[in-house]
């Protein structure tokens, strides 16, 4: 089956700075998410597979044709961009039906549509609120709402999920799953694992404007899980805690900060150890605080892979 | 092209009617109407003698036509581009199924039209507060007609060379600044064919003040040598065609990055 989505060799330069660099990639229906830290080079894949930027080298097809300024692709396309940029002046039913009409559609088919997808990013009640009263969450999701109005059968979004509280986190990945089920071809960008987690298991690891790794979510799993974490607990207990999880085997290392009563963990196994850590709260009668992971984003996991 | 021209002018001009912008600008264009408002009332005490047809056409076209175009056309047409660029907005309307050369055309056109009824309600304000008694006639609106024509094409012309700085500059705002206030002020008045290389030019070239040097404030349009007036028609609508035609292809071709 040819994929619905073909980068070859794309690479692009802003100045001296690198975007990406000799990127190949197939994308087939489904979701796919793009997983890179900031400054990876997801964004710019994303411009240039919606035609917002031109490859220095390379091409992007989309249905096997060249996606720069191309009408009849863009009609089949629907993208969320990640800037938090709006007609601020319009309201949440106005800014959706103005850009459906740039579609073509007649005017009572723009209001059907933006109605609809009013209802489905649940912002109906608020519709003639102007965008710039929304909040964050009303905001992304609106975003999202254009990028899906027109009944695309491509969907890029770019950093869906960014500032959003964990209820509109759910909407949002319940609505991308919908457009799923539709056999449509959905490309999501983030930097947060677990959020990737609950979307898809297809994922594109991406670092310093080249593709890392690709595969299911097993597999970049068992890639991550050889990398140690270090994961910080605070609370008053906290040598007793050390006491009991020490004889555990896939703990590699223990220190301590007498300061802040914290002790920081090293494992192979994060799943294991919360596992227990879990087990251990509810059975006893120790009191955690805080836990953290100072190491626990992406940046260094990425560069634990590339060996820095 | 032609349904998506409409489609990209219908979004801009109820985006443009909502504008804080907008609304701003009608404000400043009233400036006419409380200056008309003074000197009615100046003549209504008897210090000042001439018609009001006469203060109209010699006194409250020099603001209309050496301020509130320039200044309409300055700020609607570079923004063209860069109130995308800085709102961020870009790439809603670049992702859309719409050609790049309809998104500049349509944004010119209704911009084109929102600048126009701004200056056609300040016309015809300012004129009636002047004109309106009990010898004014019907016909006498024609004035008013045909000023309103020779402002809209000194807009177009003029939108469309801003539009086309904004397609083509990251900071259209300063150079159309120089153009508008600079250049356009200075070449007018020179003599010979230097003159020519200005849009007012043309503009004067339709008006009949300026083209005698009769009137009380016949020293302002000393040295004009008009064009002949099927010739300045003709000048402008080029000047706006070549440079709404430059833009287009600019933005057609070219990319366009944000800040970061």
């Amino acid at each position: 089956m040819r994929a619905v989505i073909e980068a070859r060799d794309l690479s692009r330069w802003y100045g001296n700075v690198l975007g990406i660099s000799e990127v190949t990639l197939e994308i087939q229906p489904g979701i796919t998410a793009l997983l890179g830290p900031n400054g990876a080079g997801k964004s710019t894949f994303m411009k240039i597979i919606t035609g917002q930027l031109k490859p220095n080298i390379g091409e992007a097809m989309i249905y096997g044709e060249r996606v720069w300024n191309n009408r009849r692709i863009f009609r089949q396309l629907g993208f969320c961009p990640e800037a938090d940029a709006f007609y601020e002046e319009l309201t949440g039913f106005e800014f959706l039906t103005g850009l459906l009409s740039l579609y073509g559609f007649r005017q009572s088919e723009c209001r059907e549509r933006a109605e609809h997808v009013l209802k489905v990013v649940e912002l109906y009640d608020v519709r003639h609120r102007q965008v710039r009263s929304y909040s964050r969450g009303m905001r992304q999701r609106i975003k999202v709402a254009q990028a899906i109005a027109h009944d695309p059968e491509i969907l890029i979004l770019d950093e869906p999920l960014s500032g959003l509280d964990p209820l509109s986190k759910r909407r949002v990945i319940k609505l991308i799953k919908e457009f799923k089920a539709h056999g449509k071809t959905i490309v999501v960008s983030s930097h947060v694992l677990p959020e990737v987690e609950a979307m898809t298991s297809e994922i594109v690891l991406i670092h310093q404007g080249k593709i890392l790794a690709r595969g299911d979510i097993y597999f970049i799993r068992e890639l991550i899980d050889t990398h140690p974490h270090m994961i910080r607990i605070k609370s008053p207990a906290f040598r007793e805690l050390a006491r009991i999880l020490a004889p555990e085997d896939y703990i590699l290392n223990i220190s301590f900060n007498q300061e802040d009563q914290s002790v920081i963990f090293e494992t192979h196994h994060r799943d294991r150890f919360f596992n227990r850590l879990n087990d251990l709260v509810l059975e006893s009668d120790l009191k955690v605080d805080e836990i953290t992971s100072p190491d626990d984003n992406l940046q260094a996991i990425f560069d634990y892979l590339v060996g820095k | 092209m032609k349904s998506e021209i409409l489609r990209v002018f219908s979004f801009y001009f109820f985006l443009g009617k909502k504008s804080t912008r907008t609304k701003i600008f009608f404000v400043l264009s009233l400036v006419s109407v409380l200056l008309a408002v003074v000197i009615r009332v100046y003549r209504l005490a008897g210090h000042w003698t001439e018609s009001g047809q006469v203060v109209f056409q010699n006194f409250l076209m020099v603001f209309f036509l050496q301020f509130l175009i320039i200044i309409l056309a300055l700020f609607y047409g570079t923004s063209t581009v860069a109130e995308e660029l800085e709102g961020r907005t870009l790439p809603y309307l670049s992702s859309r199924p719409i050609a790049r050369a309809a998104i500049i055309t349509g944004k010119y056109l209704a911009y084109l039209s929102l600048t126009f009824m701004i200056m056609v309600s300040a016309v015809l304000a300012s004129f009636l507060v002047l004109n309106l008694d009990q010898d004014f006639r019907l016909a006498d609106l024609l004035t008013v007609i045909r000023y309103s024509l020779v402002l809209l094409l000194g807009l177009a012309a003029y939108l469309a060379f801003f539009t086309f700085l904004s397609t083509w500059l990251k900071k259209p705002i300063l150079v159309g600044l120089a153009f508008g206030f600079g250049w356009e002020s200075v070449i007018q008045y020179f003599p010979g064919t230097t003159q020519k290389f200005s849009v007012a030019h043309y503009l004067k070239s339709l008006l009949p003040q300026y083209t005698t040097s009769a009137g009380k404030l016949g020293f302002l349009f000393i040295r004009l040598e008009p064009s002949r007036p099927a010739i300045a028609v003709m000048t402008l609508l080029l000047i706006a065609s070549v440079f709404l035609a430059l833009a287009s292809l600019i933005f057609s071709y070219k990319e366009y990055l944000f800040e970061d």
